[in-house]
C-alpha cells in the first residue's frame, strides 16, 4: 500500500471513533430522535396560533430592548476608541499596546453571557447591568477593528502633522478620526444589529427587555404568548439590519470621495 | 537662519551615518542637496526638524531673533520650533479624507491652543490667510476638493501651501519631487524657487540636473560627510566623483524623462 493511502484510512479511523466516543457521550439515540420530533411537532401545535391579545404588553419591553442596544452601542463604541488608541503601534507606547490588547483579546474570549452573569451578580437585576455588559461586550470586538484602522493611517502623514508642531490630541482630531471615519461608521452600526439580538438573550438572564417576556411566558406555560414575543424579537432584529444598512450607505456615500 | 554645527548620528549598533556635518543657510539660499543613495541626505533632513536627535552636534535655527538648538529641544519647546519650520515630503504626506483647505489649516495646529483646536476650530481670518497660501501655489481653486481625489502634483502643491501657513522661518522639502512626473516636478521647483527669498529653502533631490538649474547653491553629501558646497554649477567630473556607479542609472533616468520634460 502507499503511504498516503495508509494516512488517510488512519484518518478515517480516528475521526469514526471521534464520532463514536461523542455519541456515547451524549446520549445520542434515535429512539430520542423520533419521539422527540413527535413531541416537538405536538409542543409546536401548542404555540399556535400566536396570542395577539398579548402584543400591547410586548410594546413597552420591545422599545427598552432597542434602548439597551442603542445605549450599549453608544458607550460601548466610545470605550471602543479608547481602547482602540491605547492599542494601535502608532501612536501607543509598547507597554499601553500590550494592556489593551491583551483586554481586548480577554473579552473577546468571554461570551457576553458570562459578563451579564457577573454584572447582575454585582449590580443586581434590571436593564442597566444589561447596558454596561453589552457596552464592555463592544471593546473585544470594535476595540481590534478600531486599533486596526488606526494603524493602517500612513504613519508619515501623522509624523508630517507633527512636524507642523501638533500634539497627540490633534494628531488625533485631524488625522486619525477623519481617516477611520468610515470604519467607525461601519463597524459602529454592525455592532447595533449585533447589540439588539444580543439584548434578547440577555432579557432571559433577567437584564429586562423583549428577552424576558419569552423566558417569562415559557416559565408560565404560555407557549402562545411566547411566540408573539419571538415574531416581535424576529421583527426588532430586521428592522435593525434595515436601518443600520439605510444609515450605512447613506453616511458612507456622502463620506465618498467625488 | 540655520546653522548645523558638526552633526554626528549613530546607530544603536554603533555604526556612524552622519560623520560630522556642517552648513549655513541664509534668506536667499535655495539650496540642493545631492548625494548617493545611503549618503545621510535624508537623515540630515529629519534632523534639521528634529524627528530624529543628532548623536552630537548643534542645529542653531534664528526665531524671532533668538536662536535655539533643535538638537537639543523636546516636548513643548521642540513642538514651538517645529511651527516655525515647514516640511514638505516626497509622499505628500496629506490627510486624505480632509478637504485642501482642512489640510493647509493643519499645518497652524502647533500655534494655537489644545482647548481650541477642539472645541472651536479655526477662524475666518486663518480660512483666508489658508486660502491666501494656496494662492501663491495657484491651486486655490481646489479648496473644497478632497484630497484624496488630487493629483501628485497637485498634493504636493498643497503640501507647500500647508508649509507657507506655517509662516516659517525656514522651509525643508525632502525628495519632494521624487514621485512626479517632469512637468510636475517642474512646477514644484518653480513653486519653491521664489519662497527662497523669504526664507532659506533646503531641499534634497535625486535628479542632479534639476537641482542644479533651480537652486542656487548644491551641498553634495557622500558617506555621511559634505563633499561639496558651492554653486549650483556642478561639473560632470564632480557628479561622477559624488555618485560613483550611480551615475550612469540617474543619467539613464534623466533620459527616459527628458522627452517628457
Amino acid at each position: 500500500m502507499k503511504k498516503t493511502t495508509i494516512k488517510r484510512i488512519a484518518l478515517l479511523l480516528v475521526i469514526a471513533a471521534l464520532l463514536y466516543m461523542s455519541m456515547l457521550v451524549c446520549n445520542v439515540s434515535l429512539g430520542a430522535l423520533s419521539k422527540g420530533i413527535v413531541d416537538g411537532i405536538a409542543f409546536l401545535g401548542e404555540m399556535f396560533p400566536p396570542d395577539f391579545s398579548a402584543l400591547p404588553d410586548m410594546i413597552y419591553p420591545a422599545v427598552e430592548t432597542i434602548m439597551i442596544s442603542f445605549l450599549a452601542t453608544f458607550f460601548g463604541a466610545l470605550l471602543s476608541f479608547f481602547f482602540a488608541l491605547a492599542g494601535a503601534s502608532n501612536i501607543s507606547p509598547m507597554w499601553l499596546k500590550s494592556i489593551s490588547r491583551f483586554f481586548m483579546a480577554t473579552e473577546r474570549a468571554l461570551p457576553e453571557i458570562i459578563i451579564i452573569l457577573l454584572l447582575v451578580a454585582a449590580l443586581g437585576l434590571g436593564p442597566f447591568p444589561g447596558v454596561i455588559a453589552l457596552a464592555i461586550g463592544c471593546i473585544g470586538m470594535l476595540g481590534r477593528l478600531f486599533s486596526d484602522a488606526i494603524e493602517e493611517v500612513n504613519a508619515k502623514t501623522i509624523e508630517s502633522v507633527q512636524s507642523a508642531g501638533a500634539t497627540k490630541i490633534q494628531v488625533i482630531q485631524y488625522v486619525i478620526i477623519p481617516e477611520i471615519l468610515p470604519s467607525l461608521i461601519s463597524n459602529t452600526l454592525f455592532r447595533f444589529e449585533v447589540n439588539t439580538r444580543l439584548s434578547v438573550l440577555l432579557g432571559a438572564v433577567g437584564a429586562g427587555g423583549i428577552g424576558y417576556e419569552i423566558f417569562y411566558s415559557f416559565q408560565l406555560l404560555e407557549y402562545e404568548r411566547a411566540t408573539t414575543a419571538i415574531l416581535v424579537v424576529l421583527l426588532l432584529v430586521f428592522m435593525s439590519e434595515r436601518v443600520s444598512d439605510y444609515f450605512r450607505k447613506k453616511i458612507l456615500s456622502n463620506t465618498k470621495l467625488k | 537662519m540655520i546653522e548645523v554645527k558638526n552633526i554626528t548620528k549613530s546607530t544603536k549598533e554603533g555604526r556612524q551615518i552622519l560623520k560630522g556635518i556642517s552648513f549655513k543657510a541664509k534668506k536667499g539660499d535655495f539650496i540642493g542637496i545631492l548625494g548617493p543613495s545611503g549618503a545621510g541626505k535624508t537623515l540630515t533632513m529629519r534632523c534639521l526638524n528634529g524627528l530624529t536627535k543628532p548623536t552630537t552636534g548643534e542645529i542653531l535655527i534664528t526665531i524671532d531673533n533668538q536662536v535655539h538648538d533643535i538638537a537639543k529641544n523636546k516636548g513643548k519647546e521642540l513642538r514651538q520650533m517645529r511651527q516655525k519650520i515647514g516640511v514638505v515630503f516626497q509622499g505628500f504626506n496629506l490627510v486624505k479624507r480632509l478637504s485642501v483647505l482642512e489640510n493647509v489649516m493643519i499645518g497652524k495646529l502647533g500655534q494655537i491652543n489644545q482647548f481650541r483646536s477642539l472645541f472651536k476650530g479655526f477662524n475666518n481670518e486663518e480660512a483666508q490667510k489658508a486660502y491666501e497660501a494656496l494662492e501663491k501655489v495657484k491651486i486655490e481653486k481646489l479648496a473644497k476638493r478632497k484630497v484624496a481625489s488630487l493629483s501628485g502634483g497637485e498634493m504636493q502643491r498643497v503640501a507647500i501651501a500647508r508649509a507657507i501657513f506655517q509662516e516659517p522661518v525656514i522651509l525643508l522639502a525632502d525628495e519632494p519631487i521624487a514621485n512626479l512626473d517632469p512637468t510636475n516636478a517642474k512646477k514644484i521647483m518653480k513653486r519653491l524657487k521664489p519662497l527662497s527669498e523669504e526664507m532659506p529653502v533646503i531641499g534634497v533631490f535625486h535628479q542632479p540636473e534639476i537641482a542644479s538649474k533651480y537652486c542656487n547653491r548644491i551641498i553634495a553629501l557622500k558617506d555621511g560627510t559634505v563633499v561639496y558646497d558651492g554653486n549650483s554649477d556642478i561639473s560632470e567630473d564632480l557628479l561622477m566623483d559624488i555618485y560613483g556607479d550611480e551615475l550612469q542609472e540617474i543619467e539613464n533616468q534623466a533620459l527616459v524623462s527628458a522627452p517628457l520634460a
